[in-house]
């Protein structure tokens, strides 16, 4: 006969004897074995009677099913086999087969420690779209705290998802001093102003510092700064120290070059 | 005119693992810090993160000398050489990661996260991958460089839990993004203007988890030295519970004297990995 045990931490919450039915397991009270817990989705995983064997198979959960330490999809269990889902564990034992050769994945893995929760876990590109998707669609089906075992029915107004930010490009306008051009466009992260080679815009003539200012673009605003306390940076005739916010319409001078900025269409 | 660098880095344990899956490097001469927190069972995480760090350094020890930095995988636009060259060297890590989990059993399922900064003249790229942190402290403010890819974060800027939810979420372990968990990677890449005085820190969650921003920049001002900052970092991180690794590197940027600049070389400083 074969049982699975659920357990949290070496602590046996639950004996479950397995039949030939099928055998659910996921967060939802609809589960034949329900592990409330966020990290566990709806309906993780099922177990059942596959010809003369059980069989585990992972309902393409967020956060996957690992047996034995390792993650898989679809997995004969052997006895004495360690299921993880989130933080609870399964431990499958089948008395039944005992004379049977034992699980290999046994032999192979005799004692290799079970993933803590708190080990860092990544999900892939596809489940953490479809979890974004979830996310944008208002479900924030992960969005509770740790207070909330009974979270979801608390999370009854989700927020509306932010709208998509138009990230806007800043220009900048040459009013007076020599550069290399008389109009630029932002798009880099970062513009340097100056004589060196990593200055975009560049500055003519002699004298000139190799970096004068930068123009830091980050989430669609644009900072100024001075590359050190004695070049003269000045934001509509305010002597700017530290980084500034650049808003349209802002005449930049430095270095003996006054610009406009402003945003294009 | 370019800048002189301080560096030091150190990692811990911390209270409750008994193996240290963080890892970090560095290279003053061709201006590379490395930080990586693998992941992953059964020395697995060790192995990947050790992987990163060594492919990253490489990397730069390679093409740092002539410049020309070989891209590979993904190439972003609007950023400088240097930050394009991090993201190659990230890229290739991940390739390193993927490949060497793949051919090994043991090693299936490993990853890392990882944060570099690469520094030349008057500038610095950064790069990140994962839930570890770059912070840049100037003029007495604390400022964090990076976007942590974790679903948490994610939720909060997407305006749908607040940065304290997040704080305290049962699934801050969660990451979106990390090396070697698929066979390509999108790196977040960065550049900045440096400036003397600046302090920069790079440093595995297992530290910013338990030392807060405020309290990372009083420590670091305090410290009289970087390598006893890094020892009051940790040990902050520690008191707090330590319940993972704790690794941070720390650069300082400073006013290169005018001799120096003329004959360059001298106090240089490299660390491979752990």
């Amino acid at each position: 006969m074969a049982k699975l045990a659920l357990k949290f931490e070496d602590k046996v919450l639950k004996e479950i004897t397995l039949g030939q039915g099928l055998v659910t397991i996921g967060r939802l009270p609809d589960n034949t074995v329900q592990i409330d817990n966020l990290a566990v989705s709806g309906h993780h995983a099922k177990i059942y009677w596959e010809t003369d064997h059980y069989v585990i198979e992972d309902n393409n959960s967020l956060n996957g099913t690992f047996v034995n330490n390792r993650k898989v999809s679809k997995q004969p269990l052997a006895d004495g086999d360690a299921v993880l889902i989130g933080k609870h564990t399964l431990a499958f034992k089948d008395e039944w087969h005992e004379d049977a050769p034992t699980g290999h994945t046994m032999a192979e893995v005799p004692s290799k420690p079970v993933p803590k929760m708190e080990a860092t876990m990544v999900l892939d590109t596809k489940k953490a779209k479809e979890m974004m998707a979830q996310m944008r669609a208002g479900g924030a089906p992960a969005a509770a705290p740790a207070a909330g075992a009974g979270a979801g029915s608390a999370y009854q107004a989700p927020p509306p998802p932010p709208p998509p930010m138009k990230e806007r490009v800043g220009t900048l306008s040459v009013i007076s001093g020599k550069t290399d051009q008389p109009n630029y466009t932002l798009t880099g992260k970062m513009t340097v102003i100056g004589k060196s080679e990593m200055a975009s815009i560049k500055l003519k003539g002699w004298f000139k510092p190799q970096v004068a200012a930068a123009i830091n673009r980050h989430e669609g605003k644009y900072m100024i700064s001075a590359s050190e306390k004695k070049i003269a940076l000045k934001v509509n005739g305010q002597a700017i120290s530290g980084q500034h916010q650049l808003n349209d319409g802002d005449i930049i001078e430095v270095s003996g070059v006054q610009m406009s900025f402003g945003y294009a269409d | 005119m370019s800048l002189a660098v301080q560096v030091a880095g150190k990692s811990d344990l911390g209270c409750i693992r008994t193996n240290n899956e963080d890892n970090f490097g560095f290279d003053t001469r061709c201006g590379i810090f490395v930080v990586c927190d693998g992941m992953g069972g059964a020395a697995s995480g060790e192995v990947a993160s050790k992987l990163a760090v060594d492919t990253v350094l490489k990397y730069f020890r390679q093409h740092a000398r002539n410049g020309l930095f070989p891209p590979f995988g993904k190439q972003f636009e609007g950023v400088s050489q240097r930050a394009n060259a991090l993201a190659s060297a990230v890229q290739l890590a991940n390739a390193e990661v993927f490949e060497t989990a793949g051919k090994n059993k043991e090693h299936a399922g490993m990853g890392s996260t990882v944060v570099a900064v690469a520094l030349k003249g008057n500038f610095f790229s950064i790069v990140n991958v994962g839930d570890s942190r770059i912070y840049l402290i100037r003029s007495g403010e604390i400022r964090q460089l990076t976007n942590d890819h974790s679903l948490v974060m994610e939720q909060v800027r997407r305006g749908l839990i607040t940065l304290e939810e997040a704080e305290s979420s049962t699934i801050q372990n969660i990451i979106i993004r990390a090396l070697g968990s698929e066979e390509t990677v999108e790196p977040d890449v960065d550049d900045l203007m440096a400036m003397p005085g600046d302090v920069l820190m790079l440093a595995s969650d297992g530290l910013t988890k338990h030392v807060k921003d405020p309290k990372i920049l009083q420590i670091i001002q305090n410290a009289p030295t970087l390598d006893k900052a890094c020892d009051d970092l940790i040990n902050a991180a520690k008191d707090d519970g330590g319940d993972d690794n704790i690794t941070c590197v720390l650069l300082r940027l400073l006013q290169q004297s005018w001799w120096r600049s003329i004959f360059p070389g001298g106090a240089h400083k490299w660390q491979n990995s752990l």
